[in-house]
């Protein structure tokens, strides 16, 4: 393999030189390949699209994690629904403050790769005492779940493909039943500018099921095509709404080093542009 | 081309080697075949970019010899998208073109990467409404072929009067259509129905891009380049046949990528089929011999595909007899050759049978769960084996 073109749209895509090929394999629920382009560092792509990259994934991992940890302010126990690579669970360990972490993951060959391709997304985060892995179907986990979280976080793949039932009203109404009162659910909701779809149909789902429902935002420059959405749902409206004092005063005592976020780009996230707040209008 | 050959016994040793090696029944692929035959298209059509039909012969070394001379592939379902995968071939060269899908087909045609399909109806357009920001479509045209044994615009196809209709209702749903295809039928006996098919849709693509503010970009010209089987008389000259057609797509506009799927140009003649003579019985006034491979198995394209194949058996004697060859199964419609004039064959010998390449092992069957032939690929430029290097030589 010399290139790899994404096949995300069929008149427009990204092509990445492949520099070296780290692994290429069709595991049981998909086609996976980690390569380094120079541009990007290591690549890892998924049935054709491109999931993470070493070189902008903290945009993508920060405002997935602390963005609803920093808001609620007091997240004692996180769920991390996918997220294979490691990122999310990276960034969540940096919360001292955070006292249980379960992930599920569908994929366990994903994240065995990825700790040995992608070691830098983990950077030792899977050896942390605080962690379970749970290696199942996220939507199978919530359904059979008796615990409640206070932070559910969904970094799934696109909806073609196994990931397309964390896409569904039922899965999110089984993760409101395993949030406390006070909880929060974030997911990803792919590009808003090239899938509108996308965020129409998570507004119409999260609906029936939290009081308060936005989406956030943060251009990530491979996921092309604009900025990323990241759908949120809560019964706590004030978890949106906190003023910048407070969330800088959480920032700070929370002592977690960051790239991307900072308290002004948290606020500034939940800021949508005009299209986005007419389609979710619903 | 004839029906039968008879050749000495001589000739026959390359073909005794393989089945000593390999067993028998064999299909045997020559990959440099196939190479020449791509070679030939190609340079038959220059500027098209070829889409194998993979559905002709779904094997991998075919595969991976096309994908090497950097051909493109078509796939019609998630069976041959697996083939592809395991051959690395890369997903923007492919394209999907059944023209009806399950949901679940067309999904796992995204997954893989594929996102150019074929619609012909309303119905099926409505399927790609949840995934309209992924893909761009054809819309298959249909134009009936009374001159081909395989007419493909029966089943398949809107009436050209339609596509105005579908192309209105895809702008509605925010489907992009980038193109039409058509299929002038399999094993044409001349281009004018490629001919046909092409200005109509020229006349169509060129109204729309007029008309609308969207615009049609790529015209797929099917398959239908022939081969020669039994009975037809002159010798298939790719380059001659497809001069109508280049002439045909030189009136159209520049930008128009044109695209072709054939199949059975391609692998026809790379393969050959390898039996062996398993029974003889003498009834009536003819001598039957009963083969290890027949209707039922890679000789099926004399029903499916309706091809005769050529075939070659191996004699030093010049005495002739009224014979039959039939297949190993039970069914009496499981004949490949009556009434032939052959020399005296003795259990073991061999038949081949020549041109199997598309459409045979393809539509085999399990039936009596008789063993299919095994396919042995010779000539692949990964190996340098000297004993398939000399049946290279023999086969010339
Ligand atoms: C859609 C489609 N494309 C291409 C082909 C290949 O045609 P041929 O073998 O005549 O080149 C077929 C044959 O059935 C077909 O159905």
């Amino acid at each position: 393999m010399k290139h790899y073109a994404e096949t995300l749209y069929d008149s427009y895509g990204q092509e990445f030189r492949v520099d070296r090929l780290y692994f290429e394999n069709k595991t049981d629920h998909q086609h996976l390949v980690i390569f380094e382009n120079a541009l990007f560092g290591r690549v890892m792509a998924l049935d054709g699209v491109i999931q993470t990259t070493e070189a902008d994934e903290f945009i993508y991992h920060e405002m997935l994690t602390h963005v609803p940890l920093l808001a609620h302010g007091n997240v004692k126990s996180v769920l991390i629904i996918g997220g294979g690579d490691g990122g999310i669970l990276r960034e969540v360990c940096k919360h001292t403050g955070v006292e249980e972490i379960t992930q599920v993951e569908i994929d366990d060959q994903v994240v065995e790769m990825c700790k040995e391709y992608l070691p830098n997304h983990s950077a030792g985060a899977y050896d942390d005492p605080r962690v379970e892995i749970v290696i199942d179907d996220g939507a199978n986990y919530v359904k059979n779940c008796d615990r409640q979280f206070d932070l559910i976080i969904s970094d799934s793949t696109d909806p073609i493909g196994p990931a397309e039932v964390l896409f569904t009203e039922d899965f999110y109404g089984n993760c409101k039943s395993c949030l406390k009162p006070e909880g929060i659910m974030v997911t990803q909701n792919g590009v808003a500018y090239m899938q509108l779809d996308e965020v129409v149909n998570t507004a119409l789902r999260f609906k029936p099921h939290f009081a308060d429902r936005s989406f956030y935002s943060a251009a990530v420059p491979t996921y092309i095509g604009g900025i990323m959405t990241f759908a949120w749902g809560s019964d706590n409206p004030a978890a949106r709404q906190q003023t910048l004092e407070t969330i800088e005063e959480r920032y700070q005592s929370a002592e977690i080093k960051t790239r991307y976020y900072n308290p002004a780009i948290h606020l500034a996230s939940f800021a949508l542009p005009q299209y986005i707040v007419e389609a979710t209008q619903v | 081309m004839k029906r039968l050959t008879v050749k000495t016994i001589r000739e026959a040793a390359p073909y005794q080697q393989l089945v000593a090696e390999h067993g028998s029944p064999l299909l045997v692929l020559d990959c440099d075949l196939l190479t020449q035959q791509y070679k030939k298209l190609s340079s038959a059509l220059p500027g098209v970019e070829l889409f194998y039909a993979i559905k002709s012969l779904p094997h991998p070394a075919a595969i991976d010899t096309l994908h090497q001379l950097g051909a493109s592939f078509d796939i019609a379902t998630s069976g041959e998208i697996e083939l592809l995968r395991e051959q690395r071939a890369e997903p923007r060269h492919t394209i999907h073109t059944h023209p009806i899908k399950r949901d679940r087909d067309i999904r796992d045609a995204l997954r893989f990467g594929c996102t150019t399909f074929v619609i012909d109806n309303i119905y099926e357009l409505e399927k790609f409404v949840d995934y309209r920001h992924r893909v761009g479509l054809l819309v298959r045209v249909s134009f009936p072929n009374p001159d081909s044994p395989v007419d493909l615009s029966r089943k398949f196809g809107c009436r050209p009067d339609e596509v105005e209709m579908l192309l209105q209702k895809a702008n509605a749903l925010g489907i992009h259509v980038k193109g039409l295809s058509f299929h002038a039928g399999s094993q044409c006996p001349d281009a004018s129905n490629h001919v046909r098919a092409i200005e109509a849709c020229g006349e169509i693509i060129h109204r729309y891009n007029e008309q609308s503010s969207r615009s049609m970009a790529i015209l797929d010209i099917g398959g239908g380049f022939p081969v020669e089987y039994v009975g037809d008389t002159a010798e298939v000259d790719i380059d001659r046949f497809c001069a109508p057609i280049r002439a045909a797509l030189a009136t159209l506009p520049e930008h128009l990528h044109i695209i072709a799927e054939p199949g059975r140009y391609l692998s026809a003649p790379s393969m050959e089929a390898v039996s062996r003579v398993m029974g003889k019985a003498r009834r009536g006034e003819q001598v039957w011999y009963y083969l290890d491979d027949g209707l039922y198995g890679s000789y099926s394209g004399q029903l499916f595909d309706h091809a005769l194949y050529p075939l070659t058996v191996f004699s030093d004697h010049d005495e002739r007899e009224a014979a039959v060859i039939a297949g190993p199964t039970c069914d009496s419609i499981d004949v490949i050759a009556e009434d032939v004039e052959l020399p005296s064959l003795n259990i073991g010998d061999l038949v081949i049978g020549h041109q199997m390449g598309a459409y045979t092992s393809a539509s085999a069957t399990d039936f009596n769960l008789f063993e299919r032939a095994t396919i042995v690929a010779i000539n692949r430029d990964t190996e340098s084996d000297s004993a398939t290097n000399l049946l290279h030589l023999a086969y010339r």
